[in-house]
C-alpha cells in the first residue's frame, strides 16, 4: 500500500548542482559560520538547541514526509501521509519491537485464545486519552464499534471484517470473537487505532483524541501539522518536545530541506542521495518487486524455462546498480525475513547464465518470445529494474518482449486472470506483517494477482489463513513459498530497503515495520 | 459589444463543458479507477465494497449527469483522499496559487516593460544584445532546473531563504522568481521586437520631427500601438502559468496551491478531486481569455468585434 517514491527525471540535474553548490559551499571558507545563524525558514528555536550539544531531551524536529495526511481520522483512510503522523497520536493495543515481533501496548500482554474464535485481551490500566477520559474495555469496544460502524465508508473495514462482535468482559478485558478461525486476529489489532469514540461528532481532523506520546497542536492544510509531547503520556516519555511533519512531493526538495538544516529527518531518501545526505539509514522493508511468471500456459508453462528465468538474473548486481546496496537479494519467496511465515530453508536462485542457457537447451525454448508487462513510476526505479531483467533474459538466449503501459492499463493486465503475459511485473508489500493477503493475492491460484493453478497451493494457502495453531500455520506457509520458488512461480528479485536520510543531530533507528515513531527520536551529537 | 459578449461567453461555456467530458471520460477509461484506488492486495469483497460506497458501479452516463448536476451548483463531491468536499480543497489552495502568480507574473511584466523598451532603442547596439542574451538565456531555461538551482543557492549554500513552504513573504521569494524568468525572457522579447517595429513607424519619426519630447513619443505614443501583442502574450502566460507552470513550480517548491494540489490527485488517484480541480482550471481559463478581449478594445478602441 505505501507508495515509493517516484523517481525525478530531475534527478541527475539535481545531482550536478550539489556537487556544485557543495563545492561553493566548502570554498566559502569560513563564512559559513555567520550565514548559519541568519539562516531563514523560521527555524530560529531549532538552531538553539543545536548549540546546547549536551542536551539529549528536549528539543524540536522537523520531519518531510512525501504527502498530506488525508485525515487525522485514524479509521476513515489508509495512506503513508496519514500513518507518518496518526501513528505518534494514537496507539493499537499491540505493538511491533524493532525485530518486527508483535508485543503489548495498551493491551498489557499478547491476546488469550480461549477457542477457535475468540479472544481475550486485558487492557492497559492506568491510561487515558488526550482529554482526560480514562482508557478501559468500554472505550476499546467504542472505538472499534465505530470504525465498524463506518461500513465501506472506511478503507481500513476490509482489515476487520472477520471480526463478528467485541465485547468488554469487565472493567479492563475485551473480547474478540471472529466469524471463523481468525489467526491474523492479533497482527489485525496491531493495526486497529483506538480512538475516544466520545470525541467522534467533534470530528477528528481539528479535535484528533488518542492516548499516544503526543498530542495535536495545529494542522495548517497543505502545509504542515505540529504535534506535542503529551504530559500525561502512560509511558515513557519521549525525548522530543515538538515535531512538525511538511509535506513535501520532491524527493530533491526534501533533500535540499534537509541540507539547509530546516529538516531533521526525511522519508524516502533516493538510493542515488544517501550520500549527500548528512546521514543516511536504511531498514529491512516491506516492498518486493518481483516477475510473476504464468505457469498456465506459453513457453513459461514449462518450468524449465522459469528456473532458467531464475538462474539468469544477477540479483545482486541489479541491487548495487539500481539501489545503490540498499536492497537485498529476495530469499527465494516475496516475504521479508521480518514477516511471519518467513522460509528460512530457501536461498535465492544463483546468477548462473550457463545453467539458463542450458534448461533452455532441454526446453527447447531457444528465441521463444516473453511477453513482460510492466509499469513506470510507481513504484522506485521499476522501469529500470524490468529492463535490465529483460536484458538478462535476452542475454541467455530468450527474447522478452517489454511492454509498459499506463498504471491503469497496466492494472487491467495485472489483474486479468483470463490472460496472463508470460511475466508481469509487481511490487507486492505488507502493511500487516501478515503473509495471508500477500500470499492470498499472489500465490493462491484463487488469488487475483496469480499466474498458477496449483491445487496444493491453493489448498495450503486457504488453510493457512484460517489456521489459528501458529506451527501448523507456519509450516502450511513454508510449503507454499518452497513450491513456489522451487518451480519458479515468480522471477524473484529483491527486498528494498526503506531508506530515509537525517539531520547530524538525530538519533533514531528505522523501524521494519515501516512506522515513524517520534517517542524513539531524541536529539544529541 | 454587447452580442460580442454574449457570444464570447457562449462559447466559453461550450469549452467548459467539452473540457469536462474530456476530463471525466479520461480518468474513467484510462483504467478502472476501483482497482487504482485500493492497494494491490485488496480482496475482491473489499474492490465491490469500495466501488458500491462510491456510485462507481452506475453506468458512466448517469455518473456523469451526477457529477454536472453537482458541479452547477459548485458541489463536486467529496474528495477521495481527504473526505471533504472537493470544492473546498480548492478555495483553500487557489489563492496561494493566485498570489504566486500576481507575484510572479507581476515581477515579469514591471521589469520586461522598461527592459525591452531600452533595448528596442538602441536595436544591435551592445546593449541590446546583452538584454537579447539574457532574456533568451532566461526563456529556455527549464522551469524545474531553475527552481532546484535557486533552492541550492540561496537555500542549502547561502540560507538566506527557505528551501520550500508557504506561509510568509520569504518563502515567496523563490517560487515568484522561477515563475518570472522565462516569462520575463519572453515578455522581454516581444516588447522589444513590437517595440522596434513601432519606432520605424512614420509617425513616429513625425512626432520627433514637431519636437515631440523623446519620453512621449516612446512611451505614450509607441509603446501604446505596441502593447496589443504585448498583452496578448502577458494573457497567455498568465493562462499558462496557472494552467501548466504552478504544477512545476509548485511541486518543486511544495507550495501548496493548485498545481500542487493537482499532481497530489493523481499520486492518492482522487478522480473526484481531480476532476474538480480540471473543471476549475478550465473556468478560470475562459474568464481570463474573456477579460483578455476588453482588454484589447480598451486598448485599441479601433478593434471592432464581430
Amino acid at each position: 500500500m505505501q507508495k515509493a517514491p517516484r523517481t525525478s527525471p530531475w534527478r541527475p540535474l539535481l545531482l550536478l548542482m550539489l556537487v556544485l553548490a557543495l563545492v561553493a559551499t566548502a570554498c566559502g571558507g569560513d563564512d559559513d559560520e555567520s550565514t548559519e545563524t541568519t539562516a531563514a525558514g523560521g527555524e530560529a528555536d531549532t538552531e538553539t538547541t543545536t548549540t546546547q550539544a549536551a542536551a539529549e531531551t528536549g528539543g524540536e524536529i522537523v520531519i518531510a514526509i512525501g504527502s498530506e495526511p488525508s485525515t487525522l481520522d485514524p479509521h476513515l483512510r489508509d495512506d503513508g501521509g496519514e500513518r507518518a503522523v496518526n501513528d505518534n497520536i494514537y496507539e493499537t493495543l499491540l505493538a511491533r519491537d524493532s525485530q518486527g515481533q508483535l508485543e503489548p501496548s495498551l493491551a498489557t500482554s499478547l491476546p488469550t485464545q480461549v477457542d477457535d474464535t475468540t479472544w481475550e485481551v486485558t487492557i492497559r490500566d492506568g491510561v487515558s486519552f488526550t482529554n482526560g477520559n480514562p482508557l478501559d474495555a468500554a472505550a476499546v469496544v467504542a472505538s472499534f464499534e465505530r470504525l465498524t460502524g463506518l461500513g465501506d465508508e472506511s478503507e481500513q473495514s476490509g482489515f476487520f471484517g472477520s471480526i463478528a462482535s467485541v465485547e468488554a468482559v469487565d472493567d479492563m478485558t475485551v473480547r474478540f470473537t471472529t466469524d471463523g478461525p481468525d489467526p491474523i486476529l492479533p497482527a489485525k489489532l496491531y493495526w486497529l487505532k483506538v480512538i475516544d469514540a466520545s470525541e467522534v461528532a467533534e470530528g477528528f481532523d481539528e479535535n484528533p483524541v488518542g492516548t499516544g506520546p503526543y498530542q495535536f497542536v495545529s494542522w495548517d492544510r497543505g502545509s504542515s501539522v505540529v504535534l506535542e509531547r503529551n504530559p500525561n503520556y502512560w509511558g515513557d516519555a519521549p525525548a522530543i518536545d515538538k515535531v512538525t511533519f511538511r509535506f513535501i512531493e520532491e524527493s530533491g526538495t526534501r533533500l535540499s530541506g534537509l541540507l539547509s538544516g530546516e529538516f531533521d529527518l526525511i522519508t524516502n531518501l533516493s538510493p542515488d542521495d544517501a550520500g549527500v545526505a548528512p546521514k543516511a539509514e536504511s531498514v529491512v522493508g516491506l516492498e518486493h518487486p518481483i516477475m510473476i511468471l504464468s505457469t498456465i500456459d506459453g513457453p513459461t508453462a514449462d518450468p524449465k524455462v522459469r528456473q532458467a528465468m531464475n538462474y539468469a538474473i544477477d540479483k545482486q548486481a541489479l541491487a548495487d546498480a539500481l539501489y545503490g546496496g540498499a536492497a537485498a537479494v529476495d530469499q527465494c519467496q516475496i516475504l521479508s525475513s521480518t514477516v511471519f511465515g518467513f522460509n528460512p530453508d530457501l536461498a535465492p536462485y544463483e546468477y548462473d547464465p550457463d545453467k539458463a542457457r542450458q534448461l533452455i537447451a532441454e526446453a527447447g525454448a531457444e528465441g521463444v518470445t516473453i511477453e513482460v508487462v510492466g509499469e513506470s513510476g510507481r513504484w522506485l526505479k521499476d522501469r529500470e529494474l524490468i529492463e535490465a531483467v529483460a536484458n538478462y533474459w535476452a542475454e541467455v538466449g530468450l527474447n522478452p518482449d517489454v511492454q509498459i503501459f499506463e498504471f491503469g492499463e497496466y492494472l487491467n493486465r495485472l489483474f486479468d486472470r483470463e490472460t496472463r503475459a508470460a511475466a508481469i511485473f509487481v511490487s507486492s508489500s505488507n502493511d500487516l506483517l501478515d503473509p495471508s493477503r500477500q500470499l492470498g493475492t499472489y500465490y493462491s491460484p484463487e488469488g487475483i494477482g496469480s499466474s498458477n493453478q496449483d491445487p496444493e497451493m491453493l489448498d495450503w494457502v486457504t488453510q493457512a489463513a484460517v489456521e489459528t495453531d501458529t506451527a501448523v500455520r507456519e509450516d502450511l506457509y513454508h510449503q507454499a513459498t518452497a513450491r513456489a520458488c522451487d518451480d519458479a512461480y515468480f522471477a524473484f528479485l529483491l527486498n528494498i530497503e526503506d531508506s530515509y536520510g537525517t539531520s547530524e543531530r538525530l538519533v533514531w533507528q528505522p523501524r521494519v515495520d515501516a512506522r515513524l515513531l517520534v517517542k524513539e527520536m531524541s536529539l544529541g551529537g | 459589444m454587447g452580442r460580442f459578449a454574449l457570444q464570447r461567453v457562449l462559447q466559453g461555456l461550450v469549452v467548459i463543458v467539452g473540457v469536462t467530458i474530456v476530463v471525466f471520460v479520461v480518468t474513467r477509461l484510462i483504467g478502472d479507477p476501483v482497482a487504482l484506488m485500493l492497494p494491490l492486495e485488496a480482496t475482491a469483497e473489499e474492490r465491490a465494497a469500495f466501488a458500491g460506497a462510491l456510485g462507481l458501479d452506475e453506468p458512466i452516463i448517469v455518473q456523469f449527469f451526477e457529477f454536472v448536476r453537482g458541479a452547477v451548483r459548485l458541489d463536486f463531491g467529496e474528495s477521495l483522499w481527504q473526505g471533504r468536499p472537493a470544492f473546498e480543497i480548492i478555495l483553500e489552495v487557489l489563492p496561494r496559487t493566485v498570489m504566486l502568480v500576481l507575484a510572479g507574473l507581476g515581477l515579469a511584466f514591471v521589469l520586461a516593460v522598461p527592459v525591452g523598451i531600452f533595448a528596442a532603442r538602441r536595436p544591435g547596439s551592445w546593449v541590446d544584445r546583452s538584454l537579447v542574451g539574457g532574456s533568451l538565456l532566461g526563456l529556455s531555461v527549464p522551469q524545474f532546473w531553475l527552481g532546484l538551482m535557486l533552492i541550492l543557492l540561496f537555500g542549502v549554500t547561502l540560507k538566506w531563504l527557505p528551501t520550500s513552504g508557504s506561509g510568509t513573504f520569504l518563502h515567496l521569494v523563490l517560487p515568484a522568481l522561477t515563475l518570472a524568468l522565462p516569462a520575463f525572457g519572453r515578455l522581454t522579447m516581444m516588447v522589444r521586437s513590437s517595440m522596434i517595429d513601432e519606432l520605424h513607424a512614420a509617425y513616429i519619426e513625425t512626432a520627433r520631427a514637431k519636437g515631440m519630447p523623446e519620453w512621449r513619443t516612446v512611451f505614450v505614443h509607441a509603446f501604446r500601438n505596441a502593447s496589443n501583442p504585448v498583452a496578448t502574450l502577458t494573457g497567455w502566460e498568465l493562462i499558462r502559468a496557472i494552467a501548466g507552470y504552478s504544477v512545476v513550480v509548485e511541486t518543486v517548491f511544495a507550495w501548496p496551491g493548485i498545481g500542487f494540489m493537482a499532481i497530489q490527485a493523481i499520486q492518492q488517484q482522487d478522480l473526484i478531486l481531480l476532476q474538480a480541480i480540471v473543471f476549475v482550471v478550465a473556468v478560470i481559463v475562459v474568464i481570463v481569455n474573456l477579460a483578455l478581449d476588453f482588454v484589447y478594445k480598451l486598448i485599441d478602441p479601433r478593434i471592432q468585434f464581430v
